[in-house]
């Protein structure tokens, strides 16, 4: 019953941060190609500023997270004009600016903090219990953030002017541009919501599991998994596909131990790409 | 009979494209297949050459079922084709454009490769040279060092129909071939049609447009995925069904 | 046009003895450099430029694969396994796990071949996931994590950097000649036209997926032959040299030397490599000498470092126009 629980609790709380974090990824990808693998450096980076205004700070935990949140959004409006926006459509370009962001950024954060493993505090304390069954708050509050910035996400894209406005995006971007949509502005503010979602999840996975330079390259191939299952320019798959990748993570290790069930779980996402070529709710990308 | 189509069928999601077709070519006939925007005249040309299978029904060339075959292996049976909205190797020369599609016919190992052999050279050259033959065909030799992409449109038709002919097809598929070109391209492109039925090559030739149908022996007029007419030009022009589907209803061609 | 043609007829002819003189002054460099440490270091960089060429002759198909440091790591493992549990000589095991990790590319590269852009990337970074965690979990045979030591050396008995240095300056120059003959033939001609259009590619009898397969086939053999050569000269393995950043360090290599020309990659480990290098004693910020690097090939130089000599010279012809305009006026 413990077992089942935990099990049950970690693999809504990973799926969720998995979800959190591709979200942003997926905006950017699905609305100008950008194939941002600086992503995961960016959620690294939320959980080192979350606890450094922490600890150094002394600040209090949901105003830090509140501020964290705020500072990395603004830096990737930063990101958005002077690294993406000048090389939309310049496939290698992307990647190559990507990969001077991840080493800058890896490499600031080890001369800072150092290469040891750390955590932020938890973000609340204590165990509920209902009858034989408890749950830490901690898992509880973790999980409870992620769905209620989730909801709020699927409402913003589907139901607001912007929300809808980044879709007209993704669908045509040419046509977006003659129907007299703000493309920058949109992509600004996408970039701006999903580095902001992704600098929360660091900070809840910094609690959660732990702090390092690298966390960031774990949740990019996570993210990236994530993307290419649901299928490019599906936001709904990447719910799905969020949940197939959390239960695997959650589960599995369970079953197979060590290096194996990571093996396992990649090869069963290898099968599933192998028979849907184009992702579940995707279609074709042109590099 | 050099193809032959019996109960063609396919289905996009619930919609036919194509159904219950029916068709034959004759050998060194030249056939025209007209109907209207979106009657399935290319997808008839997309399931002949293999880019996808038919729901239904039989497709033989040369006595051979090709239902199934790959579009490669389609191609070295002898049938070539162009396309309609006519995607080239655009970061080629003219000249590669044709040789790269030469490639089939004299073969080198991939010793001779690596080593550059006497006989690679050989036929490389021998490619070379008959590409320029195919060029001087339709005229394009004089450019052909200049990168496909940068030619204008009606060149650009032309070399589609050059890299079709150095497959050395016994069938040509044509998917529109003169849309878009101006009026002297036009002529010159018919002419060029005409010189390679004489040359033996059996055509089949794709278009909405009415005025083609001069140069053709036999037309064969799709709607909505079936056959509503076939005859000599003169025929299919007064046939009534062919009138409806032309000038009735909401569009002129 | 007169002018055009004899500079072309003189530039065949210095062509040739240009790369003569290249390699000759490359073959000499040990004479000026008789650190071990300098000479490791390009030891390295002859073994990558190795797996950037052959990165690229799978990119031109039109397929970018991001499992080619994971490919590395097979010809690496297995070449060490061989040698180590099997006993086998290197001079045996580093052509015999060439072809073998060719043949698993080719093998893998059947399925994959239904996967296009985007998603053959992706497919092809989950597979290089998949090997790593693979040799994880291999346990004592591939040293789990902790890697692989006490593989035989290639030349027992040689404390000496310099005969290691001219067995891979020859694997290097052997392997990018054969790669060349193969981009520069109807082979090469046929994965651009591929990568061109693969629709119009097949309708002239092009074999789509054989060639794709055929061409992920030689990429495969060489970066297995570079990752069987470091094994016999390094012999020490740790799966952390083949894993996904090693993958993106190799693409960097390409990209910053230029992926539209054969010598792109070539220059690209080379500056990637060895800049760097001068710059050791910032320790913990080197990183970002090379992010430094990258970024202004980035903002620069769209083509890569190849297109810096015709940069320069468009800029100065610019000038020297604007000077006569202004003379003029």
């Amino acid at each position: 019953m413990e077992l089942i629980i935990a099990t049950l609790t970690n693999l809504l709380i990973l799926s969720s941060m998995y979800i959190l974090v591709a979200l942003g990824f997926a905006f950017l990808f699905s609305m100008l190609g950008i194939l941002n693998l600086a992503h995961g450096v960016i959620y690294m980076l939320g959980g080192y500023i979350g606890l450094t205004l922490i600890t150094a700070l002394g600040l209090n935990q949901w105003l830090a997270l509140l501020l964290t949140t705020l500072i990395v959004a603004t830096f990737g409006i930063f990101l958005e004009k002077y690294c993406f926006r000048p090389f939309v459509g310049d496939f290698n370009r992307i990647v190559m600016i990507c990969v001077v962001i991840t080493v800058v950024l890896q490499t600031g954060v080890n001369i800072i903090a150092g290469t040891q493993i750390l955590s932020l505090p938890p973000f609340a304390e204590g165990i509920f219990k209902i009858g034989p069954a408890s749950v830490s708050y901690e898992r509880i509050v973790t999980f409870a953030i992620g769905a209620v910035l989730l909801l709020a996400v699927t409402w913003f894209v589907n139901r607001t002017k912007w929300g809808q406005q980044m879709q007209a995006i993704s669908q045509d971007l040419e046509g977006a541009y003659l129907q007299g949509i703000n493309v920058h502005r949109i992509s600004a503010l996408a970039t701006f919501i999903g580095c902001g979602l992704a600098a929360i999840a660091g900070c809840l996975m910094g609690a959660y599991l732990c702090l390092g330079p690298f966390m960031g390259d774990f949740m990019l191939v996570k993210v990236l998994m994530l993307t290419i299952i649901a299928g490019v320019g599906s936001i709904g798959g990447i719910f799905i596909a969020g949940l197939i990748l959390g239960s695997l993570d959650s589960v599995l290790p369970l079953l197979v131990s060590g290096a194996a069930s990571n093996a396992t779980a990649i090869a069963i996402l290898v099968v599933l790409l192998l028979i849907r070529p184009q992702g579940f709710f995707g279609h074709e990308v042109e590099l | 009979m050099l193809l032959e189509i019996n109960g063609l069928t396919k289905y996009f999601g619930g919609l036919a494209a194509v159904r219950d077709f029916d068709m034959h070519i004759d050998e060194g006939e030249l056939l025209g297949l007209i109907g209207p925007n979106g009657a399935g005249k290319t997808t008839i040309f997309n399931l002949t050459t293999g880019i996808y299978g038919p729901t239904k029904g039989k497709i033989a060339f040369d006595g051979k079922d090709i239902v199934g075959k790959k579009s490669h292996e389609i191609a070295r049976l002898g049938i070539g084709r162009t396309f309609q909205l006519n995607p080239l190797f655009g970061n080629f020369t003219v000249l590669q454009n044709v040789s790269t599609s030469f490639h089939l016919h004299p073969r080198s190992s991939l010793l001779d490769i690596y080593f550059n052999t006497a006989n690679y050279r050989r036929n490389e050259a021998y490619i070379s040279e008959q590409s320029l033959e195919i060029l001087k065909l339709v005229g394009l030799d004089k450019v052909k060092d200049e990168l496909a992409k940068n030619l204008p449109h009606g060149y650009q038709k032309m070399l589609g129909i050059a890299r079709a002919l150095a497959v050395k097809p016994k069938l040509l598929l044509l998917d529109e071939p003169i849309a878009g070109m101006n009026p002297s391209e036009i002529d010159f492109t018919l002419t060029a049609i005409r010189k390679m039925q004489q040359q033996g090559i059996t055509i089949l030739l794709v278009e909405h447009n009415m005025k083609i149908l001069d140069l053709c022996e036999r037309v064969v007029v799709i709607d909505f995925g079936q056959k509503i007419a076939e005859g000599s030009p003169k025929d299919v022009r007064e046939n009534k069904e062919v009138i409806r589907a032309y000038f009735g209803g909401e569009r002129v061609a | 046009m007169n002018r055009r043609l004899s500079t072309r007829g003189r530039r065949e002819l210095t062509k040739p003895a240009v790369y003569a003189g290249l390699v000759v002054i490359v073959a000499l460099l040990p004479l000026f450099f008789g650190s071990p440490y300098i000479q490791h270091m390009l030891i390295l960089t002859f073994i990558y430029i190795i797996a950037a060429v052959s990165f690229r002759t799978i990119v031109i198909s039109g397929q970018f694969p991001l499992a080619h440091a994971a490919f590395m790591g097979i010809g690496a493992y297995l070449a060490a396994m061989a040698s180590k549990w099997l006993g086998l000589s290197p001079w045996i095991t580093i052509p015999l796990s060439a072809l073998v990790t060719a043949g698993i590319g080719m093998l893998i590269g059947y399925p994959f071949s239904r996967l296009r852009a985007l998603y053959y990337a992706m497919g092809s970074l989950f597979f290089g996931i998949g090997v790593i965690q693979i040799i994880y979990a291999g346990g004592s045979w591939t040293g789990g994590y902790s890697g692989l030591t006490g593989i035989p050396a290639l030349l027992p008995g040689t404390i000496s950097k310099i005969p290691y240095y001219y067995f891979f300056l020859g694997l290097a120059l052997v392997s990018i000649i054969a790669l060349y003959r193969i981009e520069f033939s109807r082979i090469g001609t046929n994965l651009k036209a591929i990568a061109q259009s693969h629709v119009v590619a097949s309708s002239v009898g092009i074999n789509e997926s054989g060639y794709r397969i055929l061409a992920v086939g030689v990429g495969c053999f060489f970066v297995g032959l570079a990752g069987a050569g470091y094994t016999h000269y390094n012999m020490v393995l740790s799966c952390s040299s083949f894993n996904f950043m090693a993958t993106l360090w190799l693409v960097m290599y390409v990209l910053i030397g230029g992926i539209n020309s054969f010598a792109g990659p070539i220059i690209g480990t080379i500056i990637l490599i060895i800049i760097p290098e001068f710059f050791r004693d910032l320790k913990m910020f080197s990183p970002f000498v090379t992010a430094a690097i990258l970024g202004i090939v980035v903002y620069l130089m769209p083509q890569g470092l190849v297109s810096l000599p015709q940069m320069v010279r468009s800029r100065l012809t610019e000038r020297r126009n604007t000077k006569k305009v202004s003379h003029a006026s």
